[in-house]
C-alpha cells in the first residue's frame, strides 16, 4: 500500500510534538521539512540550488508540469544521486524518485503530474555527500487530478 | 486500452561531452486505483511503474513513477554524449509488461 496521506497525517499527529526543530539558518517552514522528516527519515534543508519549477496556478489537475534541476557538475564526487517528489495534499502521497548517473546524465527532469488539490509540491535531492536538500512550491489547480 | 505506444525524440547525433536533450512520451491510462466504474467497484491500479535508459550498456537514468504521474506520461531529461552507441529505453508495468524503443546515438 502506497504512502497514503492517513498514514502520515497520523504519524505526525504522534510524532509531531517531539520532533519540531528548527536549526538556525534552515529556511524551510516547519510544516514542510516536518513531513520530509516523517517521509524520508531524515532531515532536509531548504535550498535555491534546488529548483522546483511549477505553475502557480493551472487549470487541470491531471496533468500539471513540473521541472525539477539541481546545479550539479556530476563528476563522481559532486553529483546528485536522486530526486524525489512528494504531493502532501494528494491521496498517496509520492509522485516520482528520478535517479541520476555522475558522468552521464544532468540533475535534470520534467514531467507532468497529478494534483488533488492546491497545496506545496516538495522536492527532495540526496547529494552525493549524503546530505538531503529541499525544495517546495504552492501550485493552485482548479480540478482534482486524482479522481 | 489500447497497447501502449512509446515514443522518443532524441538527436541521431552529438559532438563528444555535448548534452543531448531526450523527451519521451508513452500513451498509457495511468489508472490510479483510486476511480469507480459505474457500478461503484473500484478500476484497479494499472500505471507504468518504471523508465529505464540505457547508453552504451549502462543505465544512465531512470524513474520511479507513482499514482500521481499524469496519463500518457511525458519524461524529458538530458544525457552526456559519450560515444556512439545505442540508447535503450524501457517502460515497466505493473504486471510486469515491458515497452522498448532503441535508438542509435552517433558521437562525434
Amino acid at each position: 500500500m502506497g504512502l497514503t496521506r492517513r498514514a502520515v497525517l497520523v504519524a505526525g499527529a504522534v510524532g509531531g510534538a517531539a520532533a519540531l526543530l528548527s536549526p538556525a539558518g534552515v529556511r524551510a517552514s516547519d510544516d514542510a521539512a516536518e513531513i520530509v522528516k516523517q517521509l524520508t527519515g531524515r532531515r532536509a534543508l531548504e535550498s535555491d540550488r534546488l529548483r522546483l519549477v511549477m505553475p502557480a496556478e493551472f487549470p487541470s489537475g491531471y496533468t500539471v508540469p513540473m521541472e525539477i534541476h539541481v546545479d550539479s557538475p556530476m563528476t563522481d564526487a559532486d553529483h546528485v544521486r536522486y530526486i524525489r517528489v512528494f504531493a502532501p495534499h494528494n491521496p498517496l502521497i509520492e509522485v516520482a524518485r528520478f535517479n541520476f548517473v555522475p558522468q552521464r546524465s544532468l540533475a535534470r527532469v520534467s514531467t507532468r503530474i497529478r494534483l488533488a488539490a492546491p497545496q506545496d509540491v516538495i522536492a527532495v535531492a540526496e547529494l552525493s555527500d549524503d546530505t538531503l536538500l529541499m525544495a517546495k512550491t504552492w501550485v493552485d489547480v482548479a480540478t482534482n487530478g486524482c479522481a | 486500452m489500447t497497447t501502449p505506444a512509446p515514443r522518443v525524440i532524441v538527436p541521431s547525433s552529438a559532438a563528444k561531452g555535448e548534452v543531448v536533450q531526450v523527451k519521451t512520451i508513452i500513451s498509457h491510462q495511468m489508472e490510479t486505483g483510486l476511480r469507480q466504474d459505474s457500478q461503484g467497484e473500484v478500476i484497479p491500479r494499472k500505471i507504468i511503474n518504471k523508465f529505464v535508459c540505457r547508453y552504451g550498456g549502462v543505465e544512465v537514468f531512470s524513474a520511479e513513477f507513482f499514482e500521481a504521474i499524469s496519463a500518457n506520461p511525458y519524461l524529458e531529461f538530458h544525457l552526456y554524449a559519450t560515444e556512439s552507441g545505442l540508447m535503450e529505453f524501457a517502460w515497466e508495468e505493473d504486471g510486469g509488461e515491458i515497452y522498448r524503443l532503441e535508438h542509435q546515438l552517433a558521437v562525434a
